[in-house]
């Protein structure tokens, strides 16, 4: 457990809250200037580390900063101070089926969404059965996915994230989709990647999830860490203030 | 230099974008690819009646290949430039139509504008390859040409790439540069010569003299136009079957390069601002 997989180093992260947000060239020049704003600050100096092969969890009320931290942990957002390092290959899932054309098919659909997620063609082709395999979409695979149902739909997005391979798998609430039988597919999937020893940070309003499959935990409140560590007594710290109304 | 490593890490996906574009465009259609014939086919017919019947319009018969075919004449030169302005326009678009795939995943972002760059060329490879049948049947001599075209179209591919680039990111930050952009393309059209021979410009210009008592004449500022000089370098090559003068090519390689180092520059500064600005 001393092994660090990612390092979260004094993050702070600013957006900036237009009063006027001006994006017409007219504007900008009669006034000179594009926009009048004050910054927010979604993330206040968090500092945590998330330890090799945990299940980390996010938790915190809405608007506390979880998504903005995941989308900064999925390089999509970058901190305004400190940084984040981590130590082998991260992918994230932040959703499904990002970039599906909805006119081609489920196997050209594969290799599109597989590429933006940063796999070569030779790993699409390697994982292409396992892919349709535990989609549980075989039988429409050429079907343009615009006539898949929407379960269909997220099942074949979640399929292609989960077999990206990574050794730090970052996730939003996407464990919400399909059926039950497919959740548990995905849970099973969650507890294997545990077992190769590989680390996976979750985001999820569901204590219950997260209890369950979580080993640590770190709670934000209004974009600052309260509390970090295992993830019974912090759940419990969390749920508490939650009663009491903080 | 690393970040023309990391583009090119992206090959792979810059070829599934692209044939994503390709393929899906013309789904469901009965005529499929051959409907990206049909614009610029329209365009000529308009072009042909209007300014060559009508008008009168005139070019020099092609020296040495003596075609005399005002259609063919103004495909050289419209092909190239409806190439380069749907590449401009689609371009503009590309990150503000992607906002959605740029906020959720993480990837080299410079994809997006240059995969229109590939879709486009692929329908405007398309379009030259019949140009190029046409004009051998007309009796030009353009065979041995090919190589010096394909060197051309990459030439314009480049330039087109670097505005396309410099747009995509103006687009996110002033939305009105897709609407001003079409306007712009339209008098950037009639300043080239493309459904006029420039020789036109050059008589004119010889009889205005230099402006306001300097030797700068009319025609010095008609060839700052960078589309200007490829359009003489497609004309040359495919309708005259020569050489185009070394001047020429270096202009166009000056302008191409010019305008890819720029727009990289430009978008790599603003490139992780992306996920924030849309």
């Amino acid at each position: 457990m001393s092994d660090v997989a990612v390092k979260v180093d004094h993050v702070t992260k600013s957006f900036r809250m237009y009063h006027e947000r001006n994006q017409s060239l007219k504007s900008a020049i009669m006034r000179g200037r594009t926009s009048v704003h004050e910054d927010f600050l979604a993330l206040r100096n968090v500092t945590f580390d998330v330890p090799v092969g945990s299940t980390f969890g996010l938790i915190g009320s809405n608007g506390s900063g979880k998504s903005t931290l995941l989308k900064c942990l999925a390089n999509i957002y970058y901190p305004n101070e400190g940084s984040i390092s981590h130590f082998g290959r991260i992918a994230a899932m932040l959703e499904v089926g990002s970039g599906f054309h909805a006119e081609l098919s489920g196997r050209e659909n594969i290799f599109l969404n597989g590429s933006i997620l940063g796999m070569s063609k030779k790993d699409v082709t390697r994982k292409f059965d396992e892919i349709v395999d535990f989609s549980g979409v075989e039988q429409f695979i050429d079907q343009p996915v615009k006539n898949y149902s929407s379960g269909m739909y997220v099942r074949l997005g979640f399929a292609i994230a989960i077999n990206v391979d990574p050794d730090i798998l970052v996730v939003d609430e996407v464990l919400a989709v399909g059926d039950q039988d497919f959740q548990d597919k995905c849970f099973q999937k969650f507890v294997d990647f545990k077992e190769q020893g590989k680390t996976v940070i979750l985001v999820s309003h569901s204590m219950q999830t997260v209890q369950t499959m979580c080993d640590h935990v770190a709670w934000l409140n209004h974009g600052e860490l309260n509390a970090v560590g295992a993830a019974e007594p912090t759940i419990k710290a969390y749920i508490d203030s939650l009663h009491t109304g903080e | 230099m690393k970040y023309l490593q990391e583009v090119w890490g992206s090959r792979e996906l810059l070829f599934n974008l692209t044939s994503r574009e390709v393929r899906g465009k013309y789904k469901r259609t009965v005529f499929g690819q051959l409907w990206s014939l049909a614009n610029p086919l329209a365009l000529m017919l308009v072009y042909t009646l209007v300014f060559g019947l009508l008008f009168r319009i005139k070019p020099l018969p092609g020296d040495p290949s003596g075609l005399d075919v005002f259609a063919l004449w103004l495909l050289c030169g419209l092909l190239p430039w409806t190439f380069f302005a749907s590449v401009a326009s689609a371009g503009a678009g590309s990150l503000v139509e992607n906002s959605n795939l740029i906020q959720k995943v993480s990837f080299s972002r410079v994809v997006l504008p240059l995969s229109t760059v590939g879709s486009s060329a692929y329908n405007w490879g398309f379009e030259m390859i019949v140009l190029i049948i046409a004009i051998s049947i007309a009796g030009g001599f353009v065979l041995p040409w090919i190589p010096l075209v394909m060197v051309a179209m990459v030439l314009l591919a480049v330039f087109a790439a670097g505005v396309g680039l410099i747009l995509a990111i103006s687009n996110v930050y002033f939305r009105d540069t897709q609407y001003l952009l079409s306007i712009v393309l339209q008098f950037w059209m009639y300043l080239t010569p493309i459904i006029y021979p420039i020789s036109l410009v050059e008589s004119a210009s010889k009889k205005t003299g230099g402006l306001a008592g300097t030797q700068v004449t009319v025609l010095d500022i008609y060839t700052l136009n960078p589309m200007e000089h490829f359009v003489t370098l497609f004309r040359e090559l495919i309708y005259d079957n020569r050489f185009p003068s070394g001047v020429e090519w270096l202009v166009c390689v000056c302008w191409a390069l010019a305008a890819l180092g720029v727009g990289l520059i430009i978008f790599r500064r603003n490139e992780r601002n992306l996920a924030e600005a849309l």
